[in-house]
């Protein structure tokens, strides 16, 4: 493996990330070539995650971006304190400054209250991370703005003047998929899908957040979850409900998993009651047999 | 096609090479994936086979169904010779596949095959097998493609009524300026109004009337034209819902749970009349003494999907569909043989309907159905 990547993969695994080379190798790409990274994949497999370790891998800020229909510019980027620019208009009313001044003064950078975007852009000493979390929720007209923000890394305010990242942002993207982004979009990225990990993966991360669960227990209970993802489920279980589940059963101080105990911890996996009525009439004993 | 790195002098030559390659296999790769291509190169990342893939693929790929082609074409291009030849066996293998599914689209043509074999002659990749199935009869579908056209179907139907719903949404936020909350609101700011509030257009419900005809003559149709039904549920705050063939059956209660396998068995249980005749007129009639105040409330459209092979009098079905008009904004006739060449509305009872109708389309296949949205769309 090349040392760079193999880096990234040692790293991630001592801030308690297990990472496989491929994701390694188009992080390392993302910090090199500096360009915006595109996750996609099921919910709950851990894309935004990626974001906080590499933040603490790089030992930087990560700044988080939540998008939902009807994002705007002024809650992305940035906005104009009104209450202490019209208090500074009283209060200058009595001084002799021109108008001009006056003007220049409250529109200056003590009156902008920067949000994510515009934050992301005027780092003052190191790149943060910036986590543009479920971009496909958003309008398409924030994707379209977006694109420029990241071809340029730029910001321009009417008036205030143009703000251009001294430090820029490494941005990742995440989606999953409830609507299709642009092709421009898409094009601007480094792109990355992020698939269900397969059992050994899986066990590892499991181990790797309760180093002290029952060896028998955690292999029981990742083979199960494998089952119950081909299950068709309407909600499928991703990697942080395994990690729920195998935390809810080691609380509960079980060595292993039966039908009981089955019954008693699934709601941490089963996230809807039609699954539940679906996998109680396939059989819980089937399941965990492995049927 | 086959080409490979060795036909090249210079490394950058074969990675360019491999850029054209990707691109002629319909991978979205420009000027611009090709220069980042010999960047990723000269950071070093070629001197590990697994690692340069999985930087290249990072590249050239922009969706999931991307990265699997990309796989194969990596394969071939910079593996061995003997892989190469591998790789070239799978394809093989997959359009032995498709040719295998358009044999059974062919075979359930019966006999009527003219369709079929255009079909077959545009049949070339996976991803039109998927264009193609939704252009597809659905009376002429094999168990193993309608499987498929479902999971299609769903997810295309989500996103139809995920976009309606964003619509819907969209429109709402204009109005007039509510000018007792613009000054209460300026009180935090000194009297200085800097926000207009506006006074928002309260959301209306959106109200859906289906009747959907489940008599033997639309016994092919009448299964997809549930799911669409179930599928508009998650739009439609309202929606109600009939089967009928010779009585008609309310069944907008059964609508709720969401499973359509359980929809289907009570439905059974609870209707005698599944896959039997038709008496349209006679049904609507029900309709309109029983159900039509509660269900029409001026806002509301209303969707017939049928056949219109009548057995009743036509004229009955004349008065009944005018009655249905006067109450509902929008009256949509759906009628699956219209998708067939050369259909002309020549049945007493389809005859006697067009001219109450607004809306008269087919509803033979998935691509048909989607077209609807823009008349759902401004309900």
């Amino acid at each position: 493996m090349i040392k760079e990547v193999s880096a990234f993969v040692n790293s991630f695994d001592k801030l308690g990330y297990v990472v496989d080379e491929e994701l390694a190798t188009i992080l390392y790409l993302m910090t090199s070539l500096q360009k915006p990274l595109l996750l996609e994949g099921h919910p709950g497999v851990g894309k935004t995650e990626v974001a906080n370790i590499l933040a603490a891998h790089l030992g930087t800020e990560l700044i988080r971006l939540q998008c939902y229909e009807g994002l705007d510019i002024h809650s992305a980027v940035y906005e104009w304190n009104y209450q202490k620019q019209l208090l500074s208009i009283k209060i200058q009313e009595s001084n002799q400054k021109t108008d001009t001044e006056k003007e220049k003064h409250i529109f200056g950078e003590d009156f902008l209250m920067p949000r994510p975007l515009l934050k992301a852009i005027s780092g003052k000493t190191k790149s943060p991370v910036l986590l543009i979390d479920e971009i496909d929720r958003a309008d398409e007209e924030f994707e379209a703005f977006l694109l420029e923000l990241l071809s340029a890394y730029q910001i321009s305010i009417p008036e205030f003047g143009t703000i251009s990242a001294k430090y820029p942002p490494f941005v990742i993207l995440t989606s999953n998929r409830t609507r299709e982004l642009s092709d421009a979009l898409r094009r601007r990225c480094l792109y990355h899908w992020v698939n269900y990990p397969d059992f050994e993966k899986e066990l590892r991360i499991v181990h790797k957040h309760l180093p002290d669960i029952n060896q028998k227990l955690s292999a029981q209970l990742v083979r199960t979850i494998h089952i119950l993802r081909n299950k068709n489920l309407e909600k499928s279980p991703g990697i942080s409900e395994t990690l729920d589940w195998a935390m809810s059963l080691h609380a509960l101080g079980k060595k292993e998993l039966d039908e009981e105990s089955f019954a008693m911890t699934q709601g941490s996996v089963l996230k809807s009651y039609s699954d539940t009525e679906k996998i109680k009439s396939a059989g819980v004993a089937n399941i965990l047999e492995g049927g | 096609m086959n080409r490979n790195y060795q036909s090249y002098e210079s490394v950058t030559q074969s990675i360019l090479g491999f850029a054209a390659y990707a691109r002629s296999n319909e991978l979205n790769v420009g000027v611009r994936e090709a220069q980042e291509a010999l960047a990723i190169a000269s950071t070093g990342l070629i001197a590990d086979k697994e690692v340069f893939r999985y930087a290249l693929k990072s590249v050239f790929c922009s969706s999931e169904e991307n990265t699997r082609v990309f796989d194969q074409l990596f394969e071939s291009y910079w593996g061995q010779p003997k892989a190469f030849v591998k790789s070239r066996i799978t394809m093989k293998n997959q359009s032995i596949m498709q040719k295998q599914m358009q044999r059974s689209l062919v075979l359930m043509g019966k006999g009527d095959s003219k369709e079929a074999k255009e079909e077959e002659a545009k049949n070339v990749s996976g991803a039109n097998a998927a264009e193609q199935l939704r252009k597809t009869d659905f009376s002429k579908l094999s168990q193993i493609d309608s499987e498929y056209l479902e999971k299609l179907a769903v997810n295309l139907w989500k996103q139809m009524s995920r976009r309606l719903k964003k619509k819907l949404k969209r429109s709402t936020t204009k109005g007039r300026i509510d000018i007792r909350q613009t000054i209460r609101n300026s009180i935090s700011s000194g009297g200085a109004m800097l926000e207009l509030k506006l006074k928002h257009k309260k959301p209306t419900k959106n109200r859906l009337v289906i009747l959907l005809d489940v008599s033997g003559s639309m016994d092919k149709y009448s299964f997809f034209l549930l799911r669409f039904i179930l599928a508009l549920r998650s739009h439609f705050q309202k929606i109600e819902a009939f089967i009928f063939s010779t009585k008609l059956v309310r069944i907008t209660e059964f609508l709720k749970t969401r499973d359509l396998d359980q929809v289907l068995k009570i439905l059974g249980t609870n209707t005698d009349n599944w896959s039997s005749g038709t008496k349209i007129g006679d049904c609507l009639r029900t309709f309109n003494d029983d159900f039509c105040k509660r269900a029409l409330q001026g806002r509301s459209m209303t969707i017939i999907l049928s056949d219109g092979l009548d057995t009743g009098e036509p004229e009955l079905l004349a008065n009944e569909l005018s009655r249905i008009k006067r109450r509902t904004r929008k009256l949509i006739w759906l009628n699956p043989l219209k998708g067939m060449a050369g259909y002309q509305p020549l049945a007493r009872g389809m005859k006697a309907a067009l001219p109450e109708i607004d809306v008269f389309r087919s509803a033979h296949s998935l691509d048909s159905i989607l077209e609807l949205e823009n008349y759902l769309a401004d309900v």
